[in-house]
């Protein structure tokens, strides 16, 4: 196995270099980390005020509202109202999730948990967290524009994202944001897939990596493959925009040659899809690692587990036409896609069935990583189920751009993969920041997110189902969906209820980080992967001496361990029954 | 004064124009049914939606046993003590793949068999009768154009009955759809076909369905198309056949009589199948 010479170079010690320019992976890191939280409020914020608005069309935001829209009375006007969609989704795609999980896990997580002193490319990584500072504020920069930031929702189909519906700078600087944003992305996937590759310690094989690693590198790869291709879209729609050229511009519109808006979407779908497991792949990883640490039972089918999220990369990649079958693209593909996409359901009920085998006969510790990697599996399997309807062409005739495709892809996207890096954040606090978070308020963040999380997006589902379609500013307009009402309603007191239990984890969060003198042990979790035999938090360059790794991440409950211990770590000989 | 839950919930909305409260009382079961099917195709979706539910019922109700099953009966407190296994038996693996295979036969056999029936016999069986009523549609920002051949049963020549926002068929006939947009992307929803098209700028769509129920009923605009998305709904007027032939007659006439050739609003049309 490639094996090379990582050097220890002194550590840092002004504050400029240690916590701002800082080449070390864990900062890096934990910046990722403060840069998700900082936009998942933001996000946060933008989706009340959507729900709001659903449930209460006309009425004045509470408390914020005179004061974000002072020219209506803090009533949230129409334009607006399809800014914060398009805003919402943005900022939780791409700046909330992806810093969190791939950021702030990719980069905490796989040197850690391999056995390495570093990523490959240490300059690379901090050029990745300061591109997506730059797009990060290029966004920003956005919102506060005379015509508002984009608007055209996250998926920017032209030619509303063209001058003709966008004639805003507002859509520029999105296009561009995300442009750079790709930048940042793929040169932290190149790096986390060389990671992977090169930097292993020695004995640690691939089917002896822990499937948070499987799931990252995975993710990494796709992140590395379809990325580009979004930039390669988000380019030629900029130069759209800006150089008069029609590559996505048709219909009246387009005076000086003919293009097709329908290859944008193309474009933005092999990558869209992908996307959507780039997004959940880190998360499944992390729940399948914890399911099995907290069971203190080894992962049942831990290889089948790997190959099954390998196999749902690869099928990820060839699926993505089942988001444009109202386009009404020729019917082979369309079957083809749909068949396709069908395929996905197999190794998922092949790593469902590992999951729950890992649960039966353990013995099941309920920590906070433990609850919250529960509560991924639960909503994993509504989310992962609701998808079939979608995939059906039949079926999606009818349920296309309804609150249907909103529910289903917020419990996939976003429920679980939230549900998972919260999981994560409680599980790795202590090796990040060397305190541990408060369990019971933990518990309670747990129990205050889990259950309006499902009265929300049952809700949308529900209103799905009866015909309310996506992105209207009152759906009441339509006589139809008067009777959804109360149903609007309901979801949107469950929003706001949610969306006050997070500050639980805001409090704790901050608490712990900044208050907090209790010092974590350097094995809280009573864990066996590399990263919990070192000291919390930890050291600089994580390992004084290479480990060698000699069993898998798995090993809880061997009837043979003596010295009181129920697991080893990975640098111990196996056990043997 | 006794006031209801849903009734609280609903206070702010109080005397706000448009908004209208009340509403009738109703089940939930009612609440959450799609829009009224006036079509004769419409039960193959809700076959197929419904059979999506009860499997989806049954592999969800297998999770949830495990999940609440397991959290419960293996706790650390009943459990002490953890079975050491790697899942990894050639049992453990019988099993796994059984599963694998149960989902494959229950969900993507059927489904995908089914589904690409009704596509193909149905939805994608496009009418090739004579007597089919024709409509063009042309989506702007943000309204519905409708066009309907004239006395001399061409499209896109100066007798065109054109209408705004209303588009009136006759019941119990099949009815096909051509659509293109002007400006941006727009999708044609017909919440009670319980179908949809995207309308898209320099391309054709096509959608053919058939009602069997007179009455009003909306029409929506599915895709976001702007800030005003919300306000782009149209009427779609199914008219006993008599009333349908006694309009289409008297639009064009008036057509004929009225429609000023010189007007940019009408000069949308193409000729029918036309790409």
């Amino acid at each position: 196995m490639a094996f090379l010479e990582q050097h220890i170079h002194d550590a840092p010690t002004s504050f400029w270099s240690k916590y701002i320019v800082s080449f070390d992976h864990k900062v890096i890191g934990k910046q990722f980390l403060w840069f998700g939280i900082f936009w998942l409020l933001v996000g946060g914020l933008m989706a009340l005020l959507i729900r709001w608005t659903l449930a209460y069309p006309g009425v004045p935001f509470p408390i914020l509202g005179s004061l974000l829209f002072p020219h209506s009375g803090g009533v949230v006007p129409p334009d607006t109202y399809a800014m914060l969609f398009t805003m919402h989704g943005t900022i939780m795609i791409f700046f909330a999730i992806t810093p969190i999980l791939t950021g702030f896990f990719g980069n905490f997580c796989i040197p850690l948990m391999i056995g390495a002193r570093d990523m490959i490319f240490p300059t690379l990584n901090m050029l990745s967290f300061w591109f997506s500072m730059l797009s990060g504020a290029l966004l920003l920069a956005s919102l506060c524009l005379p015509l508002g930031a984009a608007a055209g929702g996250w998926t920017s189909y032209p030619t509303l994202s063209t001058n003709i519906g966008q004639p805003g700078l507002g859509q520029t600087l999105w296009t561009l944001s995300l442009f750079f944003f790709g930048v940042s992305s793929t040169m932290g996937a190149v790096n986390y897939i060389t990671t992977v590759i090169t930097l292993r310690a020695p004995g640690m094989d691939y089917f002896k990596m822990p499937l948070t690693i499987w799931g990252l590198w995975l993710t990494a790869i796709l992140n590395a493959i379809f990325v580009p291709v979004l930039g390669a879209g988000l380019l030629l729609l900029t130069f759209d925009r800006v150089f008069g050229t029609t590559f996505f511009l048709s219909g009246a519109a387009a005076t000086s040659g003919k293009g097709d808006p329908v290859l944008f979407q193309h474009v933005f779908w092999i990558f869209g899809h992908p996307e959507v497991y780039i997004l959940i792949l880190p998360a499944w990883g992390i729940v399948s690692d914890f399911l099995s640490f907290f069971s203190r039972k080894p992962a049942f089918g831990y290889k089948m587990t790997a190959l099954s999220l390998s196999a749902i990369t690869v099928l990820s990649t060839v699926v993505y036409g089942h988001h444009m079958y109202t386009t009404q693209m020729s019917p082979l593909l369309t079957q083809s896609f749909m068949t396709l996409t069908m395929l996905i359901s197999i190794p998922s009920a092949i790593f469902f069935a590992n999951w729950l085998g890992t649960l039966w006969k353990g013995s099941i510790r309920f920590t906070s990583p433990m609850l919250f990697s529960l509560g991924v599996v639960f909503v994993f399997g509504l989310g992962g189920l609701t998808g079939l309807y979608l995939a059906s062409t039949s079926i999606d005739l009818y349920l296309h751009d309804t609150y249907f495709v909103v529910g289903h892809f917020h419990y996939t996207m976003a429920a679980s993969v939230l549900l998972g890096g919260f999981a994560g954040i409680y599980f790795w606090m202590p090796k990040a920041f060397g305190k541990m978070m408060n369990e019971t308020l933990a518990k309670w963040h747990f129990w205050c997110t889990m259950i309006p999380l499902n009265g929300i997006f049952t809700g949308m589902m529900i209103m799905g189902y009866a015909g309310m379609h996506r992105r209207l500013y009152n759906p009441f307009v339509y006589e139809f969906m008067h009777k959804l009402m109360p149903i609007n309603t309901f979801v949107t007191m469950c929003a706001i209820v949610m969306g006050l239990a997070q500050f639980l984890f805001i409090y704790n969060f901050f608490q712990t980080v900044f208050f907090s003198k209790e010092k974590a042990s350097d094995n809280p979790w009573e864990v066996g992967t590399l990263e919990w035999e070192i000291p919390s938090p930890a050291p600089h360059y994580n390992f004084k001496d290479i480990p060698h790794v000699k069993c898998g991440p798995h090993e809880y409950g061997n009837p043979n361990l003596k010295n009181g211990k129920d697991y080893q770590f990975q640098t111990e000989e196996l056990v043997k029954v | 004064m006794n006031i209801s839950f849903s009734e609280r919930l609903l206070g702010p909305l109080n005397g706000i124009p448009g908004v209208d409260l009340s509403m009738k009382a109703m089940s939930f079961w009612e609440r959450m049914s799609p829009p009224e099917d006036i079509t004769t195709n419409g039960h193959l979706i809700h076959w197929l939606f419904n059979y999506t539910t009860y499997v989806n019922i049954f592999w969800f109700a297998l999770v949830c046993i495990g999940l609440f099953g397991f959290s419960y009966l293996y706790s650390q407190k009943r459990h002490k003590i953890a079975l050491y296994t790697h899942g990894n038996e050639r049992k453990h693996l019988m099993l796994t793949a059984l599963i694998g295979l149960g989902v494959f036969l229950s969900v993507d056999m059927v489904i995908t068999k089914v589904s690409t029936r009704d596509m193909k016999e149905t939805f994608w069986n496009f009418p090739t009768e004579s007597d089919v009523i024709k409509v063009q549609v042309l989506a702007q920002q943000w309204a519905w154009n409708f066009r309907y051949a004239g006395q001399d049963g061409e499209f896109n020549t100066a007798d065109d009955v054109v209408q705004l926002n209303n588009l009136v068929i006759p019941v119990g006939r099949k009815v096909m759809v051509q659509m293109t947009s002007k400006d941006v992307i727009h999708a044609f929803y017909l919440p009670n076909a319980h179908i949809k098209a995207d309308a898209i700028p320099g391309r054709f769509a096509k959608l053919w369905f058939d009602t069997n129920k007179a009455g009003i009923y909306e029409i929506a605009c599915a895709e976001m198309c702007g800030n005003h998305h919300y306000l782009m709904k149209a009427q779609m007027t199914v008219l006993p056949q008599e009333e349908y032939d006694r309009w289409l007659k008297e639009s064009q006439d008036i057509a004929i009589a009225t429609n000023d050739t010189e007007s940019i609003d009408l000069r949308w049309g193409w000729q029918w199948g036309s790409k």
